[in-house]
């Protein structure tokens, strides 16, 4: 079969470590509602995390790590969001 | 003169898999994102309310689907990636586990669900629950057609089939990461 140039192809070891990455921030966060922590650290920490999570959906599941541009346009977007996000949080 | 395709080499060439799917994604980022930017903004208007009606989520549960979702994207992927290699079976049976995951993150939603309910919690109790039923009842509908989508593909196994419902199941997932500590976490 010819490979589809425009498909995305990933090893078996990154997708592996790219769960494993997504369950310990999962897990973290978690944690991190539980910590005696202020609350600006505790949101600030859970939205910062799920940034992490949504980046490495997007460059290991999704493909965008052979593509720097759209995963840094997306990161960009993303990190806009979650400031806008913890800077309501905050007020 | 331009034929207004998109031309080899450009950005928009860069995209791995389908392009439709990549206008889904961001359509629905867009709609998630404000979504959940409105109920921020609403929250502002009665944040001990919001933190009170909080309160009454089940944490663990939505924590525990996180984890559910995230091992069904694994699954996805990993389907994508043994179809490419030809193995046919273990992709099919990949997109099979995927589904079930999706189901399973289904059964605690809707115990969740049926618990707020049983406390007569509904949309009307207070702000915080229109958008919580809204953003993750929406969000479950998704759910509930990737399912089948990714049924679909476990069917009908060209690649680029399982690549385009592996997308539309990632895309779900990007949705719950962000949606997740929004509504159930920052209290």
């Amino acid at each position: 079969m010819r490979p589809d140039p425009h498909s995305f192809n990933i090893s078996s070891e990154r997708l592996v470590f790219a769960w494993l990455i997504l369950l310990a921030f999962s897990f973290a966060s978690a944690v991190l509602t539980m910590l005696p922590v202020p609350s600006a650290v505790g949101g600030g920490g859970i939205m910062f995390l799920a940034l992490v999570k949504s980046r490495v959906i997007l460059s290991r599941y999704l493909g965008l790590a052979q593509s720097p541009a759209w995963l840094r346009g997306f990161t960009i977007v993303l990190t806009g969001f979650s400031v806008l996000v913890f800077g309501l949080y905050l007020i | 003169m331009s034929d207004g395709g998109v031309q080899p080499g450009s950005l928009v060439d860069e995209l791995p898999g389908e392009l439709m799917m990549w206008v889904l994604i961001i359509s629905e980022l867009l709609v998630f994102g404000a979504g959940l930017i409105a109920f921020m903004a609403v929250r502002l208007t009665d944040p001990t309310g919001f933190a009170e009606a909080q309160s009454h989520l089940y944490r663990t549960g939505a924590a525990f689907n996180t984890a559910v979702l995230v091992s069904s994207g694994y699954l996805a992927a990993q389907a994508l990636h043994w179809r490419q290699a030809a193995r046919r079976g273990a992709a099919r049976l990949a997109l099979i586990g995927a589904a079930l995951l999706g189901v399973v993150f289904l059964i605690i939603k809707g115990t969740e669900y049926a618990g707020k309910l049983g406390q007569g919690i509904t949309y009307e109790t207070h702000p915080f629950f229109m958008f919580y039923y809204l953003l993750t009842g929406f969000h479950a509908a998704h759910v509930l057609a990737g399912v089948g989508i990714l049924l679909l593909v476990a069917w009908r196994d060209d690649p680029r089939n399982i690549e385009a419902g592996a997308q539309f199941w990632h895309m779900v997932d990007l949705v719950w990461i962000m949606l997740f500590p929004v509504i159930y976490l920052l209290g």
